[in-house]
């Protein structure tokens, strides 16, 4: 048995891996526990998780597409639309629900000891299980259109489902300690969500951006996301590196900055949450 | 033989008058808009290395448990009990000093940590358990056990939100009974139940320490006192004012809130 010691300050680490994984069980739990009770309490169960981008999609089709006529490339709107939206769900759901894990779980935060890294984690865990089931949905409905994604796709999924993770992850770690010390978070969460939907090129296609911006955009992780994957559907794809490049680097800056903050705030929770 | 927990100077600083638990950035600029030198001022401090508004809740607090031994914790409230009880269960740091655990650690601050409404029983057992530091194999291992202590066979499928609170009660402690760690770490938890409930409880704690575990125990019953720990250790504003055999302690104890009382 290893040897617990308690001081007032622990050895810097960014982030304790070991312990994640001497915790894994817990972490497993509370994902389990999230995806239950988000199921229990509606009528619907799974079809609630593909009602949210479905809607969405008809409604940005009606009023965007076809009303305000934005280009989508050479793919009809509803799947160009889609696309962005399955991966916006993703990213707004978990980073949303992440950023008031630390708040909402408050009561056990005062009263056990644990990682307290596993609950926002957890939850983009929870996130990633809808988004899976809406990526589902997203292949079955361009086949319907007659689109199949090309080989990319192998490649592009994995790597688009890893930053847009890493991204929630730092964002959230960030959010989910200042939540704790300063309770507007809360409230200017849903507003910021918002912006970043715009700042997101899910309702227009990034090829409306002058060059220079593209590349201020692409600071949001999620704008290559959602652009590249568009590419997976296109039968000629053409692959922009740069802008790709400046995300990964972005998002990794995100996750440093939201672990640095975490590990920093972490150990006063239990005092002021 | 080694000590199990060993507990060296420690002190833990807090502050008063934090009604709200919270801050909000609002209030934050409000106060720099109307006073911004009060950011940069230095703050004064007293002879014991406090701010005007801070305390030590624990004060070079130092003591030693061996494998084996039941510890009570006994003093008024507010005296640092439950402090020392957080300090030791990693839950807060301690602002100075240092504390050693060598063995698996399960703390009880309160039953039924992390309960979900929504859930029901037999769902609740494998949450909670996890919660506690249990191994899901463990959990299942013991799960009968855990339902026939806590009597709620017929109610294992219903949420936990439909439960009395009878019922609550004896779930939470019944797997709270059911760890297997090597320091168990209770405070006050006993004050719930019925009185045949109660003593069952007890009975179920008398003999986990009598496997050879250590307990650290935080009340204000005296009697559950006297029957778990062998040895007591008596805070007063922070600091150890008595270690040493229950009976001693518990009668010194009783003189000093009779002394306060006259």
């Amino acid at each position: 048995m290893k040897e617990i010691i308690i001081r007032p300050k622990p050895k810097w680490q960014l982030v304790d891996l070991e312990e994640i994984w001497r915790y894994r069980e817990l972490f497993f739990v509370f994902t389990w526990r999230d995806i239950k009770i988000r199921y229990r309490q509606t009528i619907l169960g799974v079809v609630y998780v593909i009602f949210q981008p479905v809607v969405n999609m008809v409604i940005f089709t009606v009023f965007f597409g076809n009303l305000a006529k934005i280009p989508s490339g050479n793919l009809p709107y509803a799947l160009f639309v889609l696309i962005g939206l399955v991966y916006w769900n993703f990213f707004s759901g978990a980073l949303s629900r992440a950023s008031d894990s630390m708040v909402s779980n408050e009561s056990m935060i005062r009263k056990v000891y644990f990682p307290k890294i596993i609950l926002p984690l957890s939850e983009i865990v929870t996130f990633l299980f809808d988004f899976v089931i809406n990526f589902i949905l997203l292949i079955i409905f361009a086949a319907v259109l007659g689109y199949y994604p090309n080989l990319w796709i192998l490649i592009i999924l994995p790597l688009s489902v890893i930053l847009t993770s890493c991204t929630i992850a730092g964002v959230s770690l960030f959010l989910s300690s200042l939540n704790v010390k300063y309770r507007d978070v809360r409230n200017v969460l849903p507003f910021l969500i918002q912006i970043i939907l715009f700042l997101t090129p899910v309702i227009y296609p990034l090829s409306i951006v002058s060059d220079r911006n593209k590349h201020i955009m692409a600071l949001n992780p999620m704008t290559s996301v959602v652009e590249t994957m568009r590419l997976a559907f296109q039968s000629n794809p053409v692959f922009n590196p740069i802008l790709i490049l400046i995300s990964v680097f972005s998002a990794l800056f995100f996750l440093y900055l939201g672990l640095w903050y975490f590990q920093k705030t972490e150990r006063y929770f239990a005092d002021i949450v | 033989m080694k000590s199990i927990i060993e507990v060296r100077q420690v002190y833990k600083k807090y502050r008063i008058g934090r009604i709200l638990p919270y801050y909000t950035l609002r209030d934050k600029l409000a106060e720099f808009y109307r006073k911004p030198v009060n950011l940069f001022k230095k703050k004064k401090m007293n002879s014991d290395g406090l701010l005007a508004d801070e305390f030590w809740a624990l004060r070079d607090v130092s003591f030693e448990v061996y494998p084996g031994e039941a510890i009570g914790i006994i003093g008024r409230n507010g005296m640092g009990k439950s402090t020392l009880l957080k300090v030791l269960s990693r839950i807060t740091p301690p602002t100075k000093g240092e504390v050693r655990l060598r063995g698996r650690v399960a703390s009880l601050l309160e039953i039924g940590t992390g309960f979900q409404q929504e859930l029901t029983g037999r769902e609740n057992i494998f949450l909670n358990g996890a919660i506690l530091g249990m191994k899901q194999k463990e959990i299942r291992n013991k799960f009968s056990e855990i339902v026939d202590f806590a009597e709620i066979e017929k109610f294992l499928d219903t949420p936990v939100k439909h439960y009395s609170s009878g019922m609550y009660t004896r779930l939470a402690f019944s797997i709270a009974a059911h760890l297997d760690p090597e320091i168990l770490m209770v405070d006050e938890v006993l004050a719930v139940g019925d009185a045949s409930f109660q003593k069952k409880c007890l009975g179920k704690m008398e003999n986990t320490t009598w496997e050879g575990r250590t307990v650290i125990f935080v009340s204000h019953n005296m009697t559950a006192v006297k029957q778990l720990c062998a040895k007591c250790l008596l805070l007063e504003n922070g600091k150890i004012i008595a270690f040493g055999q229950t009976a001693k302690i518990i009668h010194l104890y009783s003189r000093m809130t009779n002394d306060k009382k006259a």
